[in-house]
């Protein structure tokens, strides 16, 4: 089972809340970051997945 | 379908001259033409590619083939034997500008600790008390110069203490920060560019032997220095060279930069009093605001550089290895297909996929020292002087035409009518 925890891209500084999702973006709320498509991007920045760390607050 | 066997579109300063006085004062009917007829060109006279409608420069942004390392420019001066590589060489060579993309990854997570809320939050506190300063050498003014009063004064002096320069030492720093820029702008001559290069030594100077005395404590110290100093990835930390550049990032992101910010913050605002009145009801959107002026105001005159690291087929053109492109951003945030009425301000716009502060990899490092800037200048802006107007309708703007890189206003008058109010009341 995928973590509901937080990842922040380190380009930017964007915190991707699983709780939240990104409605707006069509990411409900309760999607685990690792759920995300490949091939989605940081909306601030547009940076690749693989540019998100977890973050702990 | 487009091909790079497509010939070669071209242009020359007939149709875009970033130095000229009209386009200075008046730049939106150039970048109209260039984003309509012009998305790509070569620029016979800049001898660069002129990439201009948002689809292009949002993709030339994200493809990391497009560096902005201007060593992989054909007309480059060759790299210096290491034996007369100065401070500057060194802190370029592993700044952010320079290294592939995996270092640049590397780079970015190491120092995302020192962008961090509580470091940040020192930084908030010493801005404010720097702001409030300002203002109060304004005092009650009838009316006072936006780019004298604040613009020159807040930004390098801002990241002087983003980065612990004790404010004694901060006209060194703003000399500093100014040759640092102009060392890497590829629209000065290359003697220009030396000489601005050797006027940076000493502030380099200054960051390597406090980086040294840092070292030295038992602890490096909590703010943002001590934090990049400290920082560390699965074992992997920051040189000095590297901390260096990362100063030299933070300079050439947001001390020059952001003297547009106040400038044109204010004359957007209180040249549309609607929503100069809007922001102060609803203080919500002040980031919003921010964002959305600077989008409207589009202070830059000359566009990003990138260099193409391999020989690419972009939108019909065939892009050569080494050639420099000019990212035209300013005419993106303005570009009809992207922005409806873009010459329209309106702060309540939803502004998803903006391209204000770049995207991809080179995102801006400064954008949150932008926003704590514009919104703390703005906030104790409308507290003094809540009615507030240009002077003679227009601020008597005026423009510094030779500014190397912006369509810089250095001078703005503000009618502060804070008397007329109190007696009026």
């Amino acid at each position: 089972m995928h973590s509901m925890k937080k990842w922040i891209c380190v380009i930017c500084g964007f915190i991707y809340d699983p709780a939240v999702g990104l409605p707006d973006h069509g990411i409900a709320p309760g999607t685990a970051f690792e759920d995300l498509p490949a091939d989605w991007i940081c909306p601030e920045c547009g940076s690749p997945k693989d540019s998100f760390e977890p973050y702990t607050e | 379908m487009n091909t790079a066997h497509n010939p070669r579109v071209e242009i020359d300063a007939s149709i875009f001259n970033p130095y000229s006085k009209d386009f200075i004062r008046n730049p939106d009917p150039t970048w109209q033409i260039l984003i309509r007829d012009y998305p790509i060109a070569w620029h016979r006279d800049l001898q660069m590619w002129i990439v201009s409608s948002h689809e292009l420069c949002d993709r030339i942004l994200k493809d990391a083939r497009f560096s902005p390392n201007f060593r992989v420019w054909e007309l480059a001066p060759p790299p210096k034997p290491e034996d007369q590589k100065t401070d500057f060489d060194r802190a370029f060579e592993k700044g952010f500008f320079a290294v592939g993309p995996q270092a640049h990854l590397r780079l970015r997570k190491l120092t995302m600790p020192a962008f961090s809320k509580p470091v940040m939050s020192q930084i908030d506190a010493k801005i404010r008390d720097l702001i409030i300063g300002c203002f109060d050498a304004i005092g009650d003014a009838e009316e006072f110069d936006v780019y004298q009063a604040l613009a020159v004064k807040i930004p390098a002096r801002s990241i002087a203490r983003m980065v612990g320069v004790p404010t004694d030492l901060e006209d060194f720093f703003h000399e500093f920060a100014v040759n640092v820029i102009k060392s890497t702008r590829i629209n000065l001559s290359a003697k220009e560019r030396e000489a601005s290069m050797h006027k940076t030594l000493p502030g380099f100077k200054y960051f390597r032997d406090e980086i040294a005395r840092r070292r030295a404590l038992s602890h490096p110290g909590d703010d943002f220095l001590g934090s990049l100093i400290a920082a560390s990835d699965a074992g992997s930390q920051l040189d000095d060279d590297e901390i260096l550049s990362v100063v030299f990032a933070l300079i050439t992101a947001g001390s020059d930069t952001a003297t547009d910010l106040h400038t044109y913050l204010l004359y957007a605002l209180l040249s549309h009093p609607d929503q100069f009145e809007l922001l102060k009801q609803r203080p919500e959107l002040m980031e919003n605001a921010i964002i959305e002026c600077l989008r409207w105001g589009s202070f830059g005159k000359v566009p990003f550089f990138r260099f193409a690291t391999e020989d690419i087929e972009f939108a019909g053109q065939l892009i050569k290895k080494g050639q420099a492109i000019g990212v035209n951003i300013q005419a993106a945030w303005h570009d009809p297909a992207k922005w409806e009425d873009p010459l329209k301000l309106d702060i309540t716009r939803r502004l998803d996929g903006n391209i204000v502060f770049g995207a991809g990899a080179h995102f801006c490092i400064g954008t949150y020292l932008v926003r704590v800037q514009g919104s703390l200048m703005l906030q104790e802006f409308m507290r003094r002087y809540p009615n507030a107007t240009l002077a003679d309708g227009d601020g008597r703007i005026d423009y510094e035409w030779t500014h190397h890189n912006a369509r810089r206003i250095n001078r703005l008058i503000v009618k502060t009518n804070r008397v007329a109010a109190r007696k009026a009341a």
